[in-house]
Parts: C-alpha cells; structure tokens; sequence
C-alpha cells in the first residue's frame, strides 16, 4: 500500500478506485432500478416530449429529483389555467405533470375530467365564440378527452376512476350509450369496482341499439340474484326492455312500473 | 516514596495507540454535532414549516384523498430538497472551518488517524441529516393527521347528512382518505431521504479533501448531483437527439461509471404515492448505500492521508 501511495501519482489511484467501483455497481445499481420501477416505487424517466414543453425551472426540478415537487407546482400552475378556462394552456400543463408521474391515477383523472368535461362544457357557454367554433372546439375537446382516457388507460389498465371518468365523456358529451356499456364492462371486472358498475353496464346497454337482449339478460340476472337490486332504475329498465323485446307476460317481473323523478310515467 | 513513583511514570514508555478507534470517532462526531449546532443550522426546519402548514392550505377544489397526497408529495418532495441540500452545505463547511479556527491542527496532532478524524466528521453530519429528517418527519406527520382527521370527520358528516349510503360505502370512503393519509410505510421514504443524504454526504467529504473552498465543494457536489440525478432521464433523451451516436454513448458510459447514481435513490415517491414497500429492495438500497460510504471514505482517505496543512 505504501509503495503504491508513494510511487503512483494520487488522482491515479483515485480514479481507478472509481473507474472500479463504477464498473462493479453499474450492473448492480441497473438490477436495482429495474426492479425499483416494475415495484412502481421508482418513476420511469419522463417522455421527450415532456422535457422539451417543460419550463426551464421546471426541468432543473426535475433533474434534481424533485419530481413530485415539480408536479404538485404544474397542478396548483393548471388550476390557474383552469380558471382562467385557458384550455390549450391546461393542456400542455396536464401533459408534462402525467408525464412526470405517470402511475398518479389522480392526475389522470383530472386531466381527462379539466379536457373532456369543463373544456366542453365551457364551449356551450362561451358567448364570445361565435356558434361554429364553439360547435368544432366543442367536439375536439371531447375528441381530446377521450384521447387523454385511451393514454391513461394503456398506462394504469386496472384504474376504475380512469375509466369511469371516460365513461362521463362518452355519456355526457357524446351520448354514445355503446362505448359507455363497454367501458362499464370493463369497470365490473376490476378490482374496487363500484357496486353499481353492473347495473350501469346494463342500463347503459339497453341504450345501445342492437344490444337490448344482452342487456335483458343481464339485468333479469341481476334482478334475480338479490333484492337488493329491486332499484327503481333496475326495475324500470327491465320493464322498457320486456316491452322492446316482446317478453311474454308469464315471463315479465312482477313489479309495478317505478315513479322515477325525471322519467316520463307509463 | 512518592517522587519515585511520579519518575517512574515519567520513565514509563508511552502507551502504544490503538490504529482504530470507535471512542475517538465517536468524540470527533459528537463534536461535529455541537459545532452543527452551534452554526444554527436547526434554524431550517422553521422553513420547512412553513412549506408543509402552506402545503396543508392550498384551496384548490379536490377530493380529500387528493389534497392529502398533495400535502404528502409537498412535505416530502421539501424533506428530501432539504436533507441532500443541508448534508452537500454542512459537510463542505466541515473541513475549511477547522482549518480556519485551526481545531484542525490540534486535532490531527494528536494521536488521532486521518480516518478516524473523516470518519467522526461524516458520523456528525449524519447524525444531525438524521435529527432533522426525524424532526420534519414529526412536523409533517402531525399536519398529515390533522388534515386527515379533519377530512374523515367532515365526510362523515357529509355522509351522514345524505343519509343515502349504507356502512359498507361509508367505509370504502373513508378508506380512500385513509390510504393517502398518515402510514408507517412513509417512515421508509424518509429513510430513502436519508439514504440519499449520507451518498451525497460521502461525496461531498471526498470533494472537500482537495477543494480550495467551501463555495467550490458546495458547488462541485450540487453538480454531481444534479448530474448523477439527471444522468438517467438526460441519457434517453440525447440519444434519441443524437441517434445513438457512439461518443455520446461512450461519454454517457464514463460518467455513469465515474458518477453516483442518485436517480435510484429517489423511490421515496413511490413510497409515498401509496405504493407497497419492497422490504428487500431497501435492504439493497441501504447495502448501496453503506458501498458508497466506504469507497468515497477511501478516496478522502486517499487524498487526505499525507496532505501538509
């Protein structure tokens, strides 16, 4: 060791003690983060995209480790948009901060709710668009909500609030009952799945045409299966799909025709 | 009778000293705190909450379980800026000071090694990263549980007062708030914190042995940091900037040997996302980590060893 000390120059030995460890630890630390990221514990690095529309300060705190920080600043930064209903503006921001944390289902959430619910929703009210361009952005906004559900959803496929919030654009601002069936569907399969997500599938079902005795079918098993779906909606739905599909008396549920505040009575 | 004795002390041959002691590490550590302390250095975790108490008043309209993993991304996100930033300035001011009030000279003329000196002076600072990370783990958690107690009560009631819900969904409600709230798995993302700190902590030691100056250490080590974070997310996207070109792939290669990987030191988030907790992985983590103590002590050994003050 002396020898060594005395004979070769110091920054040398330096830095072949650290050429050494860093050949050692790299596989090492590489098996580690591997393992780090499938155990989500550690975020995979953010898209090109994402760094190239990030703001200078935004980009040194995400360099330094301070992703969450950064993230947690783009949401209070996209509520400002939001209320300031600067919708492309919201955009940008929800891209980098899903894009930072990718495996927050909140921030999914949120951005498919601020795109395909408020920005449409803003459309129908903003007078000072004259009706064509709020008509367009009406239905790119809804067109980009659903773009933002089907990106969230190849990224958590288990998420319930992902897909029910999707649901929400498709029913509300699409009226397409089919795609709302299906993604309920999907929602009663996965775990935490709400108790209603059945009976959606089913209502949700009945409206779409060419379903209706699939949709039968699976609310008379629903209805047969406890008594705690004997729900006002249930029954009524049954009752609207026994007459559609001409289901003989014998075989019709017993209940009378429910009074549902909202629906026209039979 | 008397004088003959104190002559034989004097003729005694002195006691031959230990090469390593635990005891003199420990003195020279436990001074390092006192000296730590005395620089106020405390005085940050007032800051620290301030960030947290203002974390837990954003007024943005949310669900509970949000705002809660909102103030738990703020309070730890601050925790670990906090525990790296302080573990880089206190230790690069560690080795200039003494030279300046010239303990350093008293020191090392005593029968005290040059690694047992680095050795105590990086136990100190570790002790007070781990004091202060205790600390602004206590804060935090005392604003996670108020927050969290205030957000159950007032769902309660809500729930309540709807009158609709039966006690299955009143507790599946409560649970989604519960899950981001206060867990003892986030004391493992403190610990992550802490992981992190010591790497940093080692380097910057190692960066002090040779540096001119306080400003120099503090500012080579936020580099190497900033660096040994960035390296990862940085390499993907300069290659696909420069179409795998071979001297950036070699260059990428050189620093990822030469440079810490701090990236892998930062699951913390995930921790306090809410994800499960790998036991094993931390136990790696914290092997890493001890790795990275030794070899960087080594080095400062290295350079450290005959240095002339």
């Amino acid at each position: 060791m002396n020898f060594l000390l005395q004979k070769v120059p110091r920054f040398v030995l330096v830095i072949v003690v650290l050429v050494v460890f860093g050949l050692i630890r790299s596989p090492i630390e590489d098996h580690i983060r591997d393992r780090l990221v499938k155990a989500n514990l550690l975020l995979p690095p953010p898209g090109k995209t994402a760094m190239e529309q990030m703001s200078q300060s935004a980009l040194i705190g995400t360099l330094g480790g301070l992703r969450s920080l950064v993230s947690t600043y783009l949401v209070l930064e996209a509520f400002q948009h939001f209320s300031d209903k600067n919708w492309d503006e919201l955009h940008r921001t929800y891209n980098i901060i899903t894009s930072l944390e990718p495996n927050d289902e909140t921030n999914w959430v949120s951005f498919i709710w601020h795109i395909g619910i408020n920005a449409t929703a803003n459309m129908q009210v903003d007078e000072s668009l004259p009706q064509f361009e709020r008509d367009r952005r009406f239905k790119e906004y809804a067109f980009e909500g659903i773009e933002i559900g089907e990106r969230a959803m190849e990224q958590l496929p288990d998420s319930v609030k992902i897909k029910t919030q999707l649901a929400e654009i498709y029913r509300v601002k699409l009226d397409d009952k089919c795609a709302v069936a299906k993604l309920y569907g999907e929602v009663r399969d996965l775990d935490g799945a709400p108790a209603y997500a059945d009976r959606f599938y089913g209502y949700f079902l009945a409206e779409c045409p060419g379903r209706e005795r699939e949709a039968y079918e699976h609310l008379i098993e629903l209805y047969h299966e406890n008594e705690q779906n004997h729900l006002p909606s249930l029954i009524a739905t049954v009752k609207d799909l026994e007459k559609t599909l001409e289901i003989p008396l014998i075989q019709r549920i017993p209940d009378p025709y429910p009074d549902i505040p909202g629906r026209p009575p039979k | 009778m008397s004088e003959e004795i104190a002559e034989r002390k004097l003729r005694a041959p002195a006691k031959a000293v230990k090469s390593f002691s635990l005891l003199r590490v420990w003195t020279i550590a436990t001074s390092t705190v006192t000296q730590l302390v005395r620089m106020k250095t405390f005085y940050f975790l007032l800051a620290f909450a301030v960030v947290v108490i203002a974390a837990g008043n954003f007024n943005i309209p949310s669900t509970p379980a949000k705002e809660l993993s909102m103030i738990k991304k703020v309070s730890f996100g601050s925790m670990d800026l906090f525990a790296w930033l302080f573990a880089i300035v206190s230790t690069a001011l560690l080795i200039p000071r003494d030279l300046e009030d010239r303990t350093l000279y008293t020191i090392l003329s005593k029968p005290v090694r040059r690694i047992e000196y680095l050795l105590g002076k990086l136990c100190g600072v570790l002790v007070v990263v781990g004091v202060s990370l205790l600390a602004m783990w206590a804060i935090c958690s005392l604003v996670i549980f108020s927050r969290e107690s205030l957000y159950v009560a007032d769902e309660m009631a809500l729930i309540q007062e709807d009158g609709r819900y039966g006690a299955e969904e009143v507790e599946a409600q409560i649970a989604l708030i519960r899950e981001q709230g206060l867990r003892p798995e986030l004391g493992f993302a403190v610990l992550a914190s802490f992981f992190k700190a010591a790497v940093i902590a080692s380097v910057t030691i190692f960066i002090s042995t040779f540096a001119s100056s306080s400003l120099f250490t503090i500012i080579t080590s936020v580099l190497v940091f900033l660096i040994g974070h960035a390296h990862s997310m940085a390499a993907n996207f300069w290659l696909q900037e420069t179409e795998n070109n071979l001297f950036v792939q070699l260059l990428l290669k050189l620093f990822k040997i030469l440079i810490p990987n701090f990236q892998i030191f930062s699951f913390s988030e995930g921790i306090v996302q809410g994800e499960a907790v790998v036991a094993a992985l931390v136990g790696q983590m914290g092997a890493l980590t001890v790795g990275y103590i030794v070899v960087f002590l080594f080095l400062s050994l290295l350079t450290f060893v005959d240095k002339e003050f």
